[in-house]
């Protein structure tokens, strides 16, 4: 699951602990929770006219493994002009304590920046950062929003190293570190639900569903891909299509799984089990009205 | 993509043309005056539908899984617009352990102060329009839950409104967000101590901006690796593959659910054991009250016939205290508890038994 768009660069990695044991690892991955980007964006269309990019800092985990996980950012104001950058450092200070006391886990891992360009400013506000978490290593997150044309949108995150015989807070090295989208299992519906929701023409959905609409959804869509499956068979054993080896190997992993334990008297058994819970079900509900009512009459 | 028909949609349902673009704008404070029609400062409009934008909905999702209990609760922030809410954001409160304490209470209402006052600073809406509660297995009436809500309704514009959302549905696959505001008749009960009626369900819709439509887009396209000899599963890849995690035959939710609904009869069994207690005890004190006046009577009536002056009846309220007929909230709760357990188990069965014969279908002939 990566994010971004895809390049070909190698992502070089230094020596590892064994030559620095005292230094922090370098982290070689950067997971983001959908959360965070969709903060930055909400962050990006309520900047003012005459920002260009807005920016902010990004609270996570770090793990023991070199892997920082951004869970959440906040906006950070901050000020550009052609000659000098201003970063509200009070503002900064004060909202990450507020975060902290919701959640005390998280710390500061970086920054975030919306457009994709790198530039002086970055560098200094890169170099407020690292003294600000040192001695890790902080992390810059880009996200391209893609408002601009001949831009896609994507994330890619950075970590710095300084550059040059005398290092100085404006000169930096930005490289690039693989970026990953990730999120709990259980939110997984969540995002289903709002990615659905931008496929929709008015880009609204109505809710509360229920588990029925859903269940009846993917059981469409399962149906409609056996649809295409069957139809590319056929093709190909009507010789029209030169079938894909590939595609049949996966074709057979799938649907080739091993159902005994239905056949066994497994489907009796559990069809038992559920139409007693729905038995249950409607006995303790049906209680419970009764109960109400009696509340009612003894009152 | 959604930029123009946005717009269009929305000015086809609003009734002043100009006031279209301005929640499409980026910037919210820029309403131009011909907004009056719809802006009604005194709340006159009553609300018809909550609208939540698509970074509230991740933020209690956040919020809801890490603080894995029924805790997890924050404020709502947003604008209401010719009777929809538009919930634009939401922060997390900090959990404390005990409602009584003092001290906590007052941490709260700083943290909440000076949290509406940074987010002010960076253009965020910042007035408070309601909260939000995660829930497991749609149960969601409980006593400090009303309470709250009872005391935000009262200094919030509209009552305020209250988002649930419920964890252990989202986890089997359906996101489940409702919105809700406790009726007036309750309100009206819940001040005068007894009560009937609870809550009326808000129509709740999930809206997710242009920007952030296009970007999700791009999130579920696929993209072709550049290795042109990689295997199939790894050549198309995408940041949000399509999940199938509804299809899951799994029962393995229903014993927690059994185990809820068990421990909820238990409770409101208790509750009940409690009130018929009161209730014995108040029959009790107010039968030695009557045998008191009937006495008193009696011996008026003697003493009158004998010519003295009667004694005093007024004196039985001083004598014999009767308690307080005994709040039923908290078993009408209970019971709404239990209620809300079993549909949540009734509707697990019922998708279950679709599950089933679908895989029965697909494999058993």
């Amino acid at each position: 699951m990566t994010l971004g768009i895809p390049s070909s660069a190698i992502h070089i990695q230094p020596a590892g602990p064994a030559a620095l044991p005292t230094a922090p690892r370098t982290p070689s991955l950067v997971t983001i929770h959908p959360v965070v980007l969709f903060s930055i964006l909400d962050h990006y269309l309520r900047r003012t006219d005459s920002q260009d990019r807005v920016i902010g800092t990004l609270l996570g985990t770090r793990s023991e493994s070199d892997v920082i996980e951004v869970k959440s950012s906040f906006a950070v104001l901050h000020s550009e002009t052609s000659e000098q950058v201003a970063v509200d450092m009070d503002y900064h200070k004060a909202m990450y304590e507020l975060h902290h006391k919701v959640n005390p886990r998280e710390v500061i891992v970086g920054w975030y920046s919306t457009g994709s360009n790198l530039n002086t400013f970055s560098a200094l506000i890169q170099n407020f950062y690292s003294q600000e978490i040192a001695p890790y290593p902080a992390i810059h997150v880009t996200l391209n929003t893609g408002v601009d044309t001949n831009e896609k949108a994507g994330v890619t995150a950075y970590v710095s190293s300084p550059v040059g015989v005398f290092p100085k807070p404006e000169n930096c090295v930005f490289t690039p570190v693989p970026t990953e989208l990730k999120f709990h299992d259980a939110e997984r519906s969540g995002l289903d639900l709002l990615t659905e929701t931008a496929a929709s023409p008015s880009s609204t959905s109505v809710q509360p569903t229920t588990d029925f609409e859903i269940l009846e959804k993917s059981i469409g869509s399962v149906s409609a891909m056996l649809d295409r499956v069957l139809s590319y068979v056929r093709a190909v054993i009507a010789g029209e299509i030169k079938g894909d080896a590939a595609v049949g190997k996966y074709l057979m992993d799938m649907l080739g799984a091993s159902t005994e334990d239905l056949e066994k008297g497994g489907f009796n058994a559990s069809l038992q089990d559920t139409l007693m819970f729905s038995y249950l079900a409607n006995l303790v509900r049906s209680q419970a009205e009764v109960s109400s009512r009696l509340a009612l009459v003894t009152s | 993509m959604a930029a123009t028909s946005m717009a269009a949609a929305l000015a086809a349902s609003l009734p002043a043309p100009a006031a279209a673009p301005a929640p499409v704008a980026p910037s919210y404070e820029a309403i131009p005056a011909s907004m009056a029609k719809v802006v009604d400062i005194e709340a006159e409009i009553p609300l018809t539908c909550v609208q939540l934008d698509a970074m509230v909905v991740t933020k209690i999702l956040k919020h809801a899984r890490e603080s894995n209990s029924t805790t997890a609760h924050g404020l709502l922030l947003g604008l209401d617009l010719d009777g929809t809410l538009e919930v634009s954001n939401s922060f997390p409160l900090p959990h404390h352990v005990s409602d009584e304490d003092d001290k906590s209470a007052k941490s709260v209402a700083r943290y909440q102060a000076s949290m509406l006052r940074s987010l002010k600073e960076v253009q965020a809406d910042d007035s408070v329009v309601g909260f939000y509660q995660a829930i497991t297995l749609g149960a969601f009436f409980n006593q400090t839950l009303l309470d709250t809500q009872a005391i935000h309704q009262e200094k919030l514009r509209h009552g305020g409104i209250i988002i649930v959302h419920d964890l252990s549905q989202t986890a089997r696959g359906n996101a489940s967000f409702r919105a809700f505001r406790l009726t007036s008749a309750f309100l009206d009960a819940y001040k005068k101590n007894n009560f009937s009626a609870a809550r009326h369900e808000v129509a709740l819709k999930v809206r997710t901006n242009p920007l952030l439509s296009s970007f999700l887009g791009v999130l579920t396209e696929p993209t072709r690796s550049e290795t042109t000899d990689a295997p199939p599963a790894a050549a198309a890849t995408s940041a949000l593959p399509p999940s199938y995690g509804v299809l899951d035959l799994g029962t393995s939710g229903v014993t927690r659910n059994l185990e809820q609904i068990i421990e909820g009869i238990d409770n409101y069994r208790t509750e009940e054991g409690n009130l018929a207690y009161l209730l014995r005890q108040i029959a009790r004190e107010r039968s030695k009250a009557d045998n008191h006046v009937a006495k008193r009577q009696e011996e008026n009536a003697t003493r009158i016939a004998q010519g003295l002056a009667p004694l005093p009846e007024e004196d039985v309220n001083r004598l014999f205290k009767i308690p307080p007929e005994p709040s039923r909230l908290e078993s009408m709760l209970l019971l709404g508890q239990v209620d809300a357990y079993a549909k949540t188990l009734s509707s697990t069965a019922s998708t279950g038994l679709v599950k089933m014969y679908a895989a029965k279908a697909s494999f058993g002939n």
